[in-house]
Parts: C-alpha cells; sequence; structure tokens
C-alpha cells in the first residue's frame, strides 16, 4: 500500500496568485487584519529575500516598491482547497482532506490507469501545476512519512521502505507540528531536525515531554501508523457560480438562484436537513459610476463595497426552494444590488427540519413560513426598516426608535403575561396624556418673533400660537454625520381657519390644539413632531 | 451685571472639557468681573484659575462641589478664610479615608465645617434636584431647610439653571416657590462644564470615558445639548428675564465673598530651636560652624559673604527654612544616606557652609542673587539630590514624621492628556477595534526631533487611517482638543511640602497610590505660585550608585573614600574625559558629549562644569558651542562684547555660557540689582510675556545708556541675554552635577569593579544598556564573570580573582525570575551547597520551570554538583525535575516527610545517566542568542568578534583601526546598534553609535539618508555604514552614506533610542 501526500506550501500566497497569474514571478506579500491596520501574513521567497518580514505593517510594507502586496483571501483559499480535493479527486477515489493545503491520496493499485508510478506522480504534479498550484508530493508507505516529508521536502519524494528515518532525518521538527511549547524545549535542546529528535533515548523523552514526545519521537523515526482518515463530505452547504457575463436584470438572476437553490435543497434533503437561513453573496462588477450608492435621506452617503450579502433568516427551518426563492426575489427586489452581479455564492445553514404539532388550546397561530413570505412582501413594500416590532433606543434624540424583528408568540408563557399586563393597565386610574407622533414629521411654517413661535401654518390651517413653552433644545451624535440639533415648543394653537385636511390632524370640534413643533438648525425648517390628545 | 458661580473645570477630572484659564479668559472677554471655580471634591484647578483671574483682573471666587453620602453633591462657596479652612479640612477628611478618587461627607461633618461657607441649592447633581426627584416638591423644601440648619439661613441660595430642558424648568419652578416659601434669595447659574460650546465634544468623551462606554453606547449618559458653556451677562440677563432678582443676586453674593487665593495664611514650620533662642541666632552658629571647618578661620571672603547672606535670610525671616533644610541633610547624614543640594542653592555660601551643597560658591564667584534676592518676594528653592530608591524613601518619611501627617505632603503632579494617551481614549469611544489604537499608539512617534513632516497628521497616515474619513478627522481634532487637559492626580517625584499649622487647611490633601503618602493637591508650579515652600527630595540614579559603589569599595577593598575628599586633580580622570572614554560617568557619557569631551580636553574641575553646561539646548541653540571650543582650542581670537563685561565672561573666554552670566552681564552693562537681573531671566524664561520682555528691554537700554555702551554693543548684548534667557543652564547647578561627573569618573578610573557592580546593580539609568557597560568594563580589563546559581546573588557582586577583583553577574538580570526566588536560591545556598537541579527544585519548590529553564540556558546551572555540565545536560534535566510526577506518585510529597527525606537522599546523589544529557552542547552563537534571550547581555565575545575575519574580507574597520584612519578616508563600518539619536536641535539628523569587540563607533546620518532608510535604521540591531570617516580633533565618527543591514546573529540585542 502507498500513500501520496500533496503538499501546496505557502499556501495563503499561491491561492492568491493562482487567481491572479501575472504575479506569478513576482514578489508578493500578503496582508490581513481589520481595517485600517493591516500585517504581513504571508510572503514568497522573493518577496523574503527583498527584506519583507512577516508581522510587518503594511505601511511599512508598502515602502518596498518591488513587492506586490495584496489582501488575504479567504474565497481564494477555499477555492484553492476545492481544487486541491478536485486534484486528488481526480486520481484516487481513497482520499484524506488532511488541511487546507495537504490531502493524502491511497494510490495502491494506481498504475493499472495511470502506467508506471512515475506516472502517478508526474499527473499529480502536472494536474496541480494546470489548476495553479505549485505543490510537493511525497510518497511513501507510511502515510505519515508521505505527510512530513511533503511538508518539508520540495519536489517530488519517493520514499522507499525501511528507509523512512532516514529520508526524514534532515526534515524539520516543525514539520511534524509539535505544540509551541514542546517546540520551544526542542529549540532549547538544540534539536531541530527529525533525525537528532530521533537519536534522543525514548524512555528519557517520554519523562521529559510526555506522550507528545513519544509520538514526536515516532514521527521522526517513520514509525508512526496511522490509517487514511476518508474525507467526509462537507457539514457546509455552499453553492457558487462565477458567472462569465455580469448579470444585472432580476429576472435572468432568479432562474439562477433558483437552480442553486434546488441543488442546496437537494442536498439538505440527502441530509435529512433544512435550512434555517440563507445567505447570499455576490460578487459585483466594478464600476465606477455606481460606487456611490442613493441612499435614503438620512443616511449618510457611504462607499459601496465591491460585493453584496444578505442573510434570510427563516423561522422555521425549510427546504422548499420555491418559497425560498420567493423570498429571496422579494428581498433583492427591496434591497438591489447596487450593481451588476459577476459571482454568486448562496450557502444554507443547516438545521433540524421542523415537526410541528398544534397545541389543542393555543390560539391559531399564522402558519410561520406563509407568515415570513408575509412579512417579506410588506418589507419589499415599505422597506425593512419599517417592518417588525417598535423598539426604544437609548439616546437624546427625539422620537428615535428602531423595527426589531416581528416574532409571533410561540410559547404558552407569554398569555397569561399578556394578561397580567392588560389588568395592570386596565386597572391604573390615573389618566394619561397621550401624545400622538407624527410619522414623518410634518413641516410647517411658523412666524416667530424675537425667537418665540406666534404664528403657525401647515396643511391648510393657519393660527396664532397663544401660549408656547420652549425652546427645549438637543442636539447630538455630533461624531456622525447625522448629527441633529433641534429646538422643540410645546405650543397651543388657535386656529383661524380648518380646512378639510386639517380635521385629520385637529379634532373638528375644537378650533384649539396643543401640539410639539420644532426648529432643525441644520435644515434649517420647522417641523411638527405630533400632537397632545 | 452677572457672576457665575457654579462653573466646573477640567480640573474636576472627567467631568469638565476647559481649563481653568481658559474660563478665565472667557470671563474677561465676556466683561464679567468675578467668577467662581467649584470643581468636583476639590480645590485642584484654584491656583491656576485665581493667576488667570488675578491677570485680567478678575475676582476668582474658590469653593467645590463636595459629595455627600447619599450621591449628590454640596455646592459650596467660600466667604472667608476660616471657610476656606474649613472646605480644604472637609474635603481632607473625606479624602483621607476613602480609597483614591473616592469619598463622600456625611451631614455631621458639614456641621462641623460650615463655618465661613455659603452653600448653593445645586444643578442637576445637587440636593434639591435629589429631593425634588425622590419625593417631589414637599422632598425638596425638606431639604433646603436642612441646608439651612446646616449652614445658616443667610448662607444658602436657591440655584436657578436654564440649559432648555423640560425636566430642568419643573425643577425651577419648584425651586422659585420653595424660595418663596422659606424666604430665600434665588442665584442663577449656568452649571458651566467647558468655555464654549465646541468643548461638548470632549465632554462627551469625558463622559464615555468615565463611565467605560463608547459614544455610540454611552446614550442619554451624553449631554443632552451644547448650553452647558460660559454665558455672557446679557444671554444670561435675557435667560432669566422672568426672576431678574436670581440674576442681580450674583452681585450680591460676588461681593459678599471676600476671601480669595491671596489671603492664603500659609506660614512656613517653626523649627524647634533649643534653649528658645531665635531661629536666626542658631542659624549663624551652624553657619560659622560650617565656615570654620569648610573655609578655616582666616577666609575673609567668605566671612564677608556669609555675613551677607545670613543678614538677608534675617530680614526675609528665612531662617526656619534653611535650618528645615539643614535638618533634613543632617538626618542623611547620620544615616548615611549620600545628600548634595543641586540648583541654585548652590550659588549659596551659607548652604555651603551648612553641608546642604558641595559646591563653594565663594571659591568658584558664583551669585548669590540667582538663589535669593529681596526684590524677587519668592521663597528660595532647595532641591536635595538622593539616592533613588529607599534610601530617598528614607529620607522622606523622616520629614513626615517630623512634621506630621497633617504637616508634610508630596506635591502633585498632574497627569495630562498627551499624544497616545489622548489617541487611546478618543479611540475607544470611538469605537475603534484594539488593534487599531495599539498600532496607533505605537506610531505615535518618539523622536525627540520632528521634521516638517513628522506631524500627527503623517502618524495618522502611518497607521493606516485615512485622512479624509469623517470619523478619522473627528478623531484627530479630539487628539489636538484634549493635549494638556488633565487626566488624574499623580505623585511628584520629590517635592515635599511642609506647613507651620495644619496643611490641610491650605490646600486639601489626599492619600497617593504608594501606601503611606499624602499629596496635595496643586501641583509644585501650584504651590511655588501660591508661595507654599517645598523641599525637592530627588532621586538621582547615580547617587544611588556611588553610594552602593562606596559600601562595596569598604566590603571589599576595605577602603573609606569620603567624596568631599577626593583628591582634586586626579590625572587619570582628566586624561580619561579627554578621550571621551566615559561610558557610565555622570552627565558626560551621551553621545553629544563624547563628541565635545576631546575639543573640550577638560584639564580641571571647572573645565567639567562647563562641559556638563555646554552641551545643553541653550547653547546648542545660541550657537555658543563652536565659538566656545575654537576659543578654547586658539583657533578664534576671545572677544567679550563689550570691555566692561570681561571680568563676567573671562573665564568663557568671551561666550556667556552660564545663566548667572547673563545676570551679571544686565548688572554691569545696564546697573541693574540682583533681584533685577533675576527678575529679567524670569521674564525671558519659560513663562515668557511679550508686555514684560518689552518693559525689561527698554530698562536694559536705558540703563547701557547711562552707562555709554554703544549702540552696537548693546545690541549684541540684548541679542546674547535674550536668546540665552530660554535655556540657559545655571553655573551652580553645573557645579553641582560637576561634581557627580567627577567622582562617577574618579570611581570609575579608580576603583572599575566596584564601579561597574553599582552601576549594574542600579539599572536601568543612565545612557547605555547593561550589555554596552559590561562590555566597556571588559575592555578597561574588567573580568565579568556569568551568572551561576552557585555562587551569583541577587545583586552583582565583587569576587576576588588573584591580586585584583572580578564581577559576578547577580540574578536580577535573569528575565522572568522573581526576587524572591533568588533570595530563597541564596539563602538554601548558604544552608548547604546544592547537590543537583532536582536537589534546587526540590529546595526551592516555588521556582517554576520557565525561571529554571531559563537559568539553564544562560549557563547558570552548569555549575550545580560534582560534575560540570554544559547547558543543554542542564536543560535535559529541568525538563524531568520540573514536570509533575504522574498519579501513581502524585501523593507521595503530600504523605510525609519521609518519603520526602528519602527523596533529598536519592536526589543527593544522581546517577551520572540522569546528569549527562543525548543532547549537543550550545555553539557559541547558540550560547549568544540564549545569553541575550535571557539576561539582555553576555560576558562572552561580542557578536561582531564572531564574524571579524568576514567583517575584514568584507573591508569592514572596526571602532579601534578608526583611530588611526585619516580624516576624509571611505570607510565601511559595522556593529550592533547601541544607540539612536535624533536630537531636537539637530535639524533632523540621526546619530548612531554601533559597537564592535573593540569599541564604540559612531555614524551621521544626514535627513535625506534616514527618509531613505528609515525602515532599516529603526528596525535592524546590526548595521553595516559606508561613508567618509570625520576625524576631527579626535572626534570620529562617519558620515553615513550607504546603511545596510547586517544579519550575523539571531541574538535579540537592544538599544537606547529615541533620546
Amino acid at each position: 500500500m502507498a500513500f501520496a501526500s500533496i503538499h501546496v506550501p505557502n499556501f495563503p500566497v499561491q491561492a492568491v496568485v493562482r487567481a491572479e497569474p501575472s504575479l506569478c514571478n513576482k514578489a508578493v506579500a500578503l496582508v490581513d487584519g481589520a481595517p485600517p491596520i493591516w500585517n504581513v501574513i504571508a510572503a514568497n521567497e522573493v518577496a523574503l529575500l527583498a527584506g519583507i518580514e512577516l508581522g510587518m505593517a503594511k505601511s511599512q510594507a508598502v515602502q518596498f516598491h518591488a513587492v506586490e502586496i495584496r489582501n488575504r483571501s479567504r474565497v481564494q483559499e477555499k477555492s484553492a482547497h476545492a481544487a486541491l480535493l478536485d486534484l486528488g479527486a481526480s486520481v484516487s477515489p481513497r482520499m484524506e482532506d488532511t488541511a487546507p493545503d495537504t490531502i493524502i491520496l491511497d494510490i495502491s493499485g494506481l498504475t493499472f490507469l495511470f502506467g508506471s508510478d512515475e506516472n502517478i506522480y508526474r499527473q499529480l504534479m502536472q494536474r496541480a501545476s494546470s489548476m495553479g498550484l505549485l505543490v510537493h508530493v511525497a510518497v511513501s508507505s507510511n502515510l505519515e512519512v508521505a505527510l512530513q516529508a511533503a511538508r518539508g521536502f520540495s519536489g517530488i519524494t519517493v520514499i522507499p521502505p525501511g528507509e523512512e528515518a532516514k529520508c526524514l532525518g534532515k526534515l524539520s521538527v516543525r514539520a511534524l507540528l509539535p505544540s509551541a511549547e514542546i517546540l520551544e524545549t526542542l529549540e532549547r535542546w538544540g534539536v531541530r531536525d527529525c533525525a537528532a529528535l530521533a537519536a534522543l533515548p525514548v524512555l528519557q523523552l517520554s519523562e521529559r515531554l510526555g506522550q507528545e514526545g513519544v509520538r514526536l519521537h515516532e514521527l521522526a523515526r517513520g514509525a508512526c501508523l496511522r490509517s487514511l482518515v476518508l474525507a467526509k463530505p462537507g457539514v457546509r452547504f455552499e453553492e457558487e457560480m462565477a458567472l462569465d457575463f455580469a448579470v444585472a436584470e432580476l429576472e435572468p438572476l432568479a432562474f439562477l438562484l433558483g437552480r442553486l437553490l434546488d441543488q442546496l435543497c437537494a442536498r439538505l434533503e440527502a441530509r435529512a436537513l433544512a435550512a434555517c437561513a440563507i445567505r447570499t453573496h455576490f460578487d459585483l462588477e466594478d464600476s465606477f459610476e455606481k460606487d456611490f450608492q442613493v441612499l435614503s435621506e438620512n443616511s449618510p452617503p457611504k462607499l459601496a463595497p465591491k460585493t453584496y450579502e444578505k442573510v434570510l433568516s427563516l423561522p422555521v427551518p425549510t427546504r422548499n426552494s420555491k418559497m425560498l426563492l420567493k423570498l429571496l426575489r422579494l428581498q433583492l427586489q427591496a434591497d438591489p444590488p447596487h450593481a451588476a452581479i459577476v459571482k454568486i455564492i448562496l450557502s444554507a445553514e443547516p438545521a433540524r427540519p421542523r415537526a410541528a404539532q398544534g397545541g389543542l388550546f393555543l390560539p391559531s397561530c399564522p402558519d410561520p413560513e406563509k407568515l415570513e413570505l408575509t412579512i417579506g412582501r410588506l418589507a419589499n413594500l415599505v422597506g425593512h426598516a419599517n417592518v417588525g416590532s417598535p423598539e426604544l433606543i437609548d439616546t437624546h434624540r427625539p422620537g428615535d426608535f428602531r423595527m426589531a424583528r416581528f416574532a409571533p408568540a410561540s410559547d404558552e408563557s407569554t398569555i397569561p403575561q399578556k394578561n397580567a399586563t392588560a389588568f395592570t393597565h386596565g386597572s391604573r386610574e390615573t389618566p394619561l396624556t397621550a401624545f400622538r407622533v407624527f410619522r414623518p414629521e410634518i413641516q410647517v411654517n411658523v412666524e416667530p418673533q424675537q425667537n418665540d413661535p406666534t404664528r403657525i401654518y401647515f396643511r391648510g390651517m393657519r393660527g396664532n400660537i397663544i401660549a408656547a413653552s420652549g425652546p427645549w433644545r438637543t442636539s447630538g451624535d455630533w461624531w456622525r454625520e447625522d448629527t441633529w440639533q433641534q429646538d422643540e415648543w410645546d405650543v397651543e394653537v388657535r386656529f383661524d381657519s380648518v380646512s378639510g385636511q386639517s380635521q385629520k390632524i385637529s379634532s373638528p370640534r375644537t378650533q384649539n390644539g396643543i401640539y410639539r413643533i420644532y426648529y432643525d438648525s441644520l435644515r434649517a425648517a420647522w417641523f411638527a413632531r405630533g400632537r397632545y390628545d | 451685571m452677572y457672576t457665575e458661580f457654579h462653573a466646573r473645570s477640567a480640573f474636576s477630572f472627567l467631568e469638565g472639557a476647559s481649563l481653568p484659564e481658559e474660563l478665565a479668559a472667557v470671563c474677561a472677554e465676556y466683561g464679567m468681573q468675578s467668577m467662581a471655580l467649584l470643581d468636583r471634591d476639590g480645590v485642584y484647578g484654584a491656583p491656576r484659575f485665581y493667576l488667570a483671574a488675578d491677570k485680567s483682573q478678575i475676582r476668582a471666587h474658590i469653593g467645590a462641589e463636595v459629595t455627600s453620602a447619599a450621591g449628590w453633591r454640596y455646592p459650596l462657596l467660600v466667604e472667608s478664610r476660616e471657610g476656606y479652612q474649613n472646605l480644604c479640612r472637609l474635603i481632607t477628611k473625606m479624602k483621607l479615608r476613602a480609597p483614591k478618587g473616592k469619598g463622600d461627607v456625611s451631614g455631621r461633618e458639614v456641621v462641623q465645617y460650615a463655618r465661613g461657607l455659603v452653600c448653593l441649592s445645586g444643578g442637576e447633581e445637587g440636593p434639591l434636584a435629589h429631593a425634588l426627584a425622590n419625593g417631589g416638591i414637599e422632598s425638596g423644601m425638606k431639604c433646603v431647610q436642612q441646608l439651612c440648619e446646616l449652614f445658616g439661613k443667610q448662607n444658602v441660595y436657591v440655584e436657578l439653571q436654564r440649559h432648555f430642558l423640560r425636566e430642568e424648568e419643573a425643577r425651577n419652578h419648584a425651586a422659585i416657590e420653595i424660595a418663596e416659601k422659606l424666604g430665600l434669595p434665588l442665584l442663577a447659574t449656568n452649571g458651566v462644564r467647558h468655555a464654549v460650546p465646541e468643548r461638548r465634544e470632549v465632554l462627551d468623551v469625558f463622559t464615555c470615558i468615565r463611565n467605560h462606554r463608547t459614544l455610540a453606547t454611552a446614550g442619554r449618559l451624553l449631554a443632552r445639548n451644547s448650553e452647558l458653556h460660559m454665558k455672557t451677562p446679557a444671554e444670561m440677563a435675557q435667560l432669566f428675564a422672568d426672576v431678574p432678582e436670581a440674576i442681580a443676586n450674583t452681585q450680591v453674593l460676588s461681593s459678599r465673598l471676600q476671601f480669595t487665593l491671596k489671603d492664603l495664611g500659609y506660614r512656613f514650620p517653626k523649627y524647634p530651636v533649643p534653649d528658645g533662642k531665635p531661629e536666626i541666632h542658631f542659624l549663624r552658629q551652624r553657619a560659622h560652624d560650617g565656615m570654620v571647618s569648610r573655609y578655616g578661620l582666616n577666609n575673609k571672603r567668605a566671612q564677608a559673604q556669609i555675613g551677607r547672606e545670613l543678614d538677608l535670610i534675617e530680614k526675609l525671616d528665612l531662617a526656619g527654612y534653611f535650618l528645615i533644610v539643614w535638618d533634613i541633610v543632617r538626618f542623611c547624614r547620620e544615616q548615611n544616606i549620600l545628600v548634595q543640594g543641586r540648583g541654585s542653592a548652590a550659588n549659596s555660601a551659607v548652604c555651603y557652609a551648612l553641608g546642604i551643597t558641595a559646591v563653594d560658591p565663594v571659591r568658584m564667584d558664583l551669585l548669590f542673587e540667582r538663589f535669593l534676592s529681596e526684590e524677587r518676594g519668592e521663597w528660595p528653592d532647595i532641591d536635595l539630590d538622593l539616592p533613588s530608591g529607599d534610601q530617598r524613601e528614607r529620607a522622606i518619611q523622616y520629614v513626615y514624621e517630623r512634621y506630621g501627617k497633617l504637616g508634610a505632603a508630596m506635591t502633585a503632579n498632574v497627569i495630562t492628556y498627551r499624544g497616545r494617551s489622548a489617541a487611546r481614549e478618543i479611540g475607544k469611544a470611538l469605537s475603534f477595534n484594539p488593534e487599531t489604537l495599539s498600532r496607533l499608539t505605537s506610531l505615535v512617534s518618539a523622536w525627540e526631533y520632528k521634521d516638517a513632516n513628522d506631524t500627527l497628521a503623517r502618524q495618522f497616515r502611518d497607521a493606516g487611517f485615512d485622512m479624509q474619513h469623517p470619523q478619522i478627522r473627528k478623531f484627530f481634532e479630539l487628539c489636538l482638543q484634549f493635549q494638556d487637559l488633565p487626566r488624574h492626580l499623580g505623585q511628584h517625584s520629590g517635592g515635599l511640602v511642609v506647613c507651620q499649622d495644619q496643611l490641610d487647611s491650605i490646600v486639601p490633601l489626599e492619600p497617593a497610590s504608594m501606601p503611606g503618602r499624602v499629596v496635595v493637591q496643586w501641583d509644585k508650579d501650584d504651590c511655588a505660585d501660591m508661595k507654599i515652600v517645598k523641599v525637592d527630595l530627588l532621586g538621582l540614579g547615580m547617587m544611588a550608585v556611588l553610594e552602593d559603589c562606596l559600601q562595596i569599595i569598604q566590603k571589599d577593598y576595605g577602603e573609606e573614600i569620603d567624596l568631599g575628599r577626593l583628591p582634586a586633580n586626579d590625572p587619570v580622570v582628566y586624561d580619561t574625559l579627554q578621550k571621551a572614554d566615559t561610558i557610565g560617568m555622570f552627565q558626560v557619557e551621551s553621545h553629544a558629549q563624547m563628541a565635545c569631551l576631546p575639543r573640550l580636553r577638560p584639564e580641571c574641575f571647572y573645565d567639567i562644569v562647563v562641559q556638563v553646561a555646554i552641551i545643553r539646548p541653550g547653547p546648542i541653540v545660541g550657537k555658543m558651542v563652536n565659538p566656545f571650543l575654537k576659543r578654547r582650542q586658539g583657533r578664534e581670537a576671545v572677544d567679550y562684547l563689550h570691555p566692561s563685561l570681561k571680568p563676567v565672561l573671562e573665564r568663557t573666554l568671551g561666550v556667556p555660557l552660564f545663566q548667572e552670566q547673563l545676570l551679571r552681564m544686565a548688572m554691569i552693562a545696564a546697573g541693574f540689582s540682583g533681584g533685577e537681573a533675576e527678575e529679567l531671566r524670569r521674564a525671558f524664561g519659560f513663562k515668557r510675556s511679550e508686555r514684560r520682555m518689552k518693559e525689561i528691554e527698554k530698562k536694559l537700554r536705558s540703563g547701557m545708556d547711562r552707562n555709554e555702551i554703544s549702540s552696537e554693543a548693546q545690541e549684541k548684548i540684548i541679542l546674547a541675554i535674550t536668546s540665552f534667557a530660554l535655556y540657559g543652564f545655571p553655573e551652580s547647578h553645573a557645579a553641582s552635577f560637576a561634581l557627580l561627573a567627577y567622582a562617577s569618573a574618579f570611581l570609575k578610573c579608580r576603583y572599575l569593579a566596584a564601579f561597574t557592580a553599582a552601576i549594574l546593580n542600579n539599572q536601568p539609568m543612565g545612557f547605555y544598556q547593561p550589555d554596552t557597560l559590561v562590555r566597556d568594563a571588559q575592555r578597561h580589563g574588567l573580568k565579568v564573570k556569568p551568572i551561576d546559581v552557585t555562587c551569583s546573588d541577587w545583586l552583582c557582586q565583587l569576587e576576588k580573582s588573584g591580586q585584583t577583583f572580578c564581577v559576578r553577574l547577580g540574578m536580577r538580570f535573569v528575565k522572568g525570575l522573581r526576587g524572591d526566588v533568588a533570595l530563597k536560591i541564596v539563602s538554601e545556598r548558604a544552608i548547604r551547597p546544592f547537590s543537583s537541579i532536582d536537589d534546587l527544585k526540590l529546595r526551592v519548590p516555588m521556582i517554576q520551570k520557565t525561571e529554571l529553564a531559563t537559568l539553564a540556558e544562560i549557563g547558570a546551572l552548569n555549575f550545580i554538583g560534582a560534575k560540570k555540565v554544559h547547558r543543554r545536560d542542564a536543560l535535559w534535566q529541568i525538563e524531568r525535575a520540573s514536570r509533575r510526577p504522574g498519579p501513581l506518585l502524585e501523593n507521595v510529597e503530600e504523605k510525609g516527610m519521609e518519603i520526602k527525606d528519602k527523596t533529598v537522599e536519592l536526589e543527593a546523589a544522581p546517577a551520572s545517566s540522569a546528569i549527562l544529557s543525548p543532547l549537543a552542547a550550545m555553539t557559541g552563537e547558540e550560547r549568544l542568542v540564549a545569553d541575550f534571550r535571557g539576561t539582555g547581555l553576555t560576558v562572552g565575545l561580542h557578536p561582531m568578534g564572531h564574524h571579524r575575519a568576514e567583517m575584514k574580507r568584507r573591508g569592514v574597520r572596526s571602532a579601534m583601526e578608526l583611530l588611526n584612519l585619516p580624516n576624509g578616508m571611505h570607510v565601511r563600518i559595522a556593529g550592533g546598534v547601541i544607540t539612536r539619536q535624533r536630537p531636537g536641535t539637530a535639524k533632523g539628523f540621526v546619530f548612531i553609535s554601533l559597537e564592535d569587540e573593540t569599541g564604540i563607533s559612531n555614524a551621521i546620518v544626514t535627513p535625506q539618508l534616514f527618509e531613505s532608510n528609515h525602515v532599516v535604521i529603526v528596525h535592524q540591531q546590526f548595521l553595516m555604514i559606508e561613508g567618509k570617516l570625520q576625524n576631527q580633533d579626535g572626534v570620529i565618527s562617519v558620515k553615513a552614506e550607504k546603511i545596510e543591514p547586517l544579519r550575523i546573529t539571531r541574538a535579540e540585542t537592544t538599544s537606547h533610542d529615541f533620546h
């Protein structure tokens, strides 16, 4: 039995270079981190020779003009890993997915397919090269030996049976992936390669490094035996589609999404699972003119990202692809991507399917799937920010609130609570002054006299302000772009005339009304915030 | 007219956003005649507010907001001196019993200290608001009645504030009703937190810092609007148009509050003179005794000078002050604590006679007026240098004991926001992630010199911030606004204030972070401004070195050295100084000093005084250094600005180098008195005032006109005075430092082993890393032995090696080794030697594996047991010794001593197989790496020494070789970087010192070369530099043309950077 281990050295760099072949012979350094801080996390040999050091700040690295700096791409790494798996699968059905950068194949008996052993190795190298990967290949009858050798030696390494220890001798102990503590101890001991480690007396080593020491010792001698762990199907349910031509219309996009959803749901069904959320990721076409999104009036303009991501959370797990497509369409209609799509990634978060059993004495609730669809449709009509349950925010900003996700009561325990609340409210004796908020606020015209409002016009009404209390001044969020600065008045207005339209706001029975109005200094305009009932 | 009676400054620490000066300036701008400052639980900002207000002719009312046990605050205003003393005592009482930054007062304490204080009902955090919120108007009424009971009805004002808030207005309605019912006066205030509206942003960020929130999550903790700023009287009158009496009452109250800080009532303590004689008699007696011992009986000049000084001291009633300082010095002498006065005190012959200072001002002809003058009306300032560490603490504790806990306290040190701290706090408030923040703060440049591009904006860009981003922009603006705002109160390193009566009636006292220390609420400048006498007991690393060195000499050499009686003109010392072989010597070891020494070539003590003073910003900026050196070398004719100034400038060859010369120039040329001259120095000093400078210049010119000095000479003299006054160094101070410089040089030259051990035991200090100090000592022939647990102590010790001494490194240099572990090793070793590493582990069970590993790695365990092992053998052994026993033997140790003792026996004679390891011994490079990793230094060969042959092949010259090469030759040097400097005075030039096994070579890097090699110069530890050799008067350096990294070792050497 023979095993071939395939290892992609400097995997993050190779993953990026694979996607950008023009970097092939250049000095490349990868940076990663949370913006705006970036550190060099990987670099190829040419870059290291040029003076780049791992851990260096991006601001320092860019001073090396000959070095190409790129961001680390986990997507490319994932894609490179998938390619590596494809490479393995194209050669042998028995494969171990050892690490993102390493796989092990059982190549016993493959000579019937590929001819000589050398042909197999050559095929592996060639196929890797055609996939844009430069790999190390090591072959041994011992799986671990093949693995270590592939990590430590470049090119093709074939280790004949019985020569494992000799061949691994020159290999750095780092290739055995010891724990940080043991690696430090070995470094202190001056034990740098496998030969030195293998030469240590195992009993005394075990006294010092314990079982891990013994295991490393076996690895260093090429005496560690284990079986191939066959790669299991992944737990990630993700479908990806790169488009040759960018798609900008919803209909053709929906067709593609439908296909991907069908595939996803079929995979979920095969595993007896359902999706509790669908994550949509689009890579968008670069478009200079569309770099700035046109946002709603209150939101600050910001740089649009080059990707579009959305999560469709589902109230109950489902694998109904048609319903999922409807929801996705609604989501896309409500918040369309701002540029044409060049790549689609759809992933499903798996969960156990719903096993529904309604309680006999529970009030009937709408079907959660239908409710979600309805909420989705509503959101599509009025905007996502306007659907749900209102929730107050800890801020001085007048009238500010946010919409929390609407979640219908599903627990019996909520019912008595609701009754209790109702009872408490019902028993309250003191009448409350209610304030009816105008949403959105109504712009009004105000005639001020020495900064106090004296006369007001709005919605076809005009009236004298017979009593005013204010100004009540608030301002804040100065560190944001949507700062505010308002002077509020509580005013009692005696209206001169009442038009039909005004009846919506003022009670038809009285000519007087008490309102809260404010002057927005930033917009230089007057508004009515609401009315006291 | 209106007076603001409720304002907080930034000295309310995170509850106010403007400095007192800013508040006073706005007050003046708005035409107010008075204002009150009420900081939280203290009068921290009162002196600065008083002084700033005084300048603008505004009356500064003093007060404080004092926290009650219920959490609200009494806004208290001081009416009389008694009120001020009560306020200080009340705050002190509250502070001293609570942890730092906390504390509250009870109603009973308030009654005790209520006299002389006026109480307001307060704003949002006041008692009335608290009562109204909790119990409505009835409760509010009760609360105000209680205030009346506490302070007296005539001393309570019902406060109204209007910030356009509904709740506040409801409170005002209730307050007016209560005031009417109780017949109390109303008082309008604005509850000021910042001087101008824009500072509200700073206040909001402070709120976030205080509450550990971000701006995004602080919500309603933030200010509701920007109305907490100073308002003009007209604005306030308009705001309170409906209650005009609230505005009018501010004037009534202002006229009632008579107290200002001018009326502080501070008195220096009386010295307890025996026999009840006047202090001055006792002082004259002590001075006479000292004079006889210092000068003998026949020195008429000294007698005259001392007599003159004593007369002035008597006239100014300062005898007590001198006696108290003398008393501290006497205590130190008795306790064998080295002590020496520094600064302007060294100008006084009385101080010299009393033994406070060690410089003879009569012989050196120092100007007494620089220290004390009648005109100045200030207390003299005596600074005492003491060995840093425990000895200084003993002296401080003596003062506490002598004057009582409430009679003496340390001055405060107000910690203010600087670039890094401001950026960190603001970044947190703006929700920047921790990595971003640490990157930013680490990138804030530490270079002293800032070139035109080295702005905060550039640092932001370097950190990867996009300055176009609005949030980053806001961050940047806030950083600028935060500069110099106080953050919290620290403790000054050595300033002690003492008081005749209780100090807590002069200024509130607080506990310091250090146990047993009490600190006043004012910093040393505030104390000086308030004319409170302070004595600085400063810790000086070199004093500790000298003291330790003397003890080592006494213990090991058996010799008693008296620093006061060192041989005056030791040729070896001067020879060493002339060669700039001065590593480790006080004040003459920096690169700049070394570059000057061979040109100045000191030949006598005064030359050292000049040497200490000349490498200072004053002479450098004033371009005095080169003219002086040229004149000294005879390359330039000596020229005095005016013939009449010859006596003053003769000693420094016509070049003014000292502040005293400046004073004398004014005295001779313009006929100034000593006091007037000192006033001139101050006017041109750090706190410059254009108006005062103009006045004094006019006076100077008229004086010179009277003395018929030509206008040309006048210009020169004025230029010399004005350009030099800002930075000049006092001659007396230089002389005090020169004494220490001479002593350190003498001890290093004559007792190298003792000096080296002492300086190593006091690290970190000085200019060089321990590795460089060891290397320098080795080059001078000293043997330095490595750390060895069988003979090293915690500190470095001397060992006899034949006829000479060598230094054994102490375990204090072992990185990560705890002091108590080392001491346990030493004590166990004293009982009986360790037989093996297992034995060591058994007898010092607290030792951790990492500590053992470091000891093994640096070779400190090589000599345990009968057979010497190598470092890897020891590392092999410690892995087993420090491994926990398996489950089978886990309980053996706990079961009793019998088994344990058997273990000891077993371990006492370990099998040789357990000692020896299968590991190979470390190579030279490996030992080097291990030494630097474990101790930061090596006693072995310098890393460059291992590569000398290769260096020769590459044409690299050693430091020693450079001495014999001609000026202008193109050379290549290489070595480990020991210092990197970019001095503020060097216009962007960078100075790099490289060390190799033969010595130190220096390179000068132009700003352009630095810019293009920034990363290499800053980050690489070994460099190869090519350039032209400059050999000027024995000062050797290489003007760098090419710099590249040199990778010769993995050893993590360190350098001393960015001075």
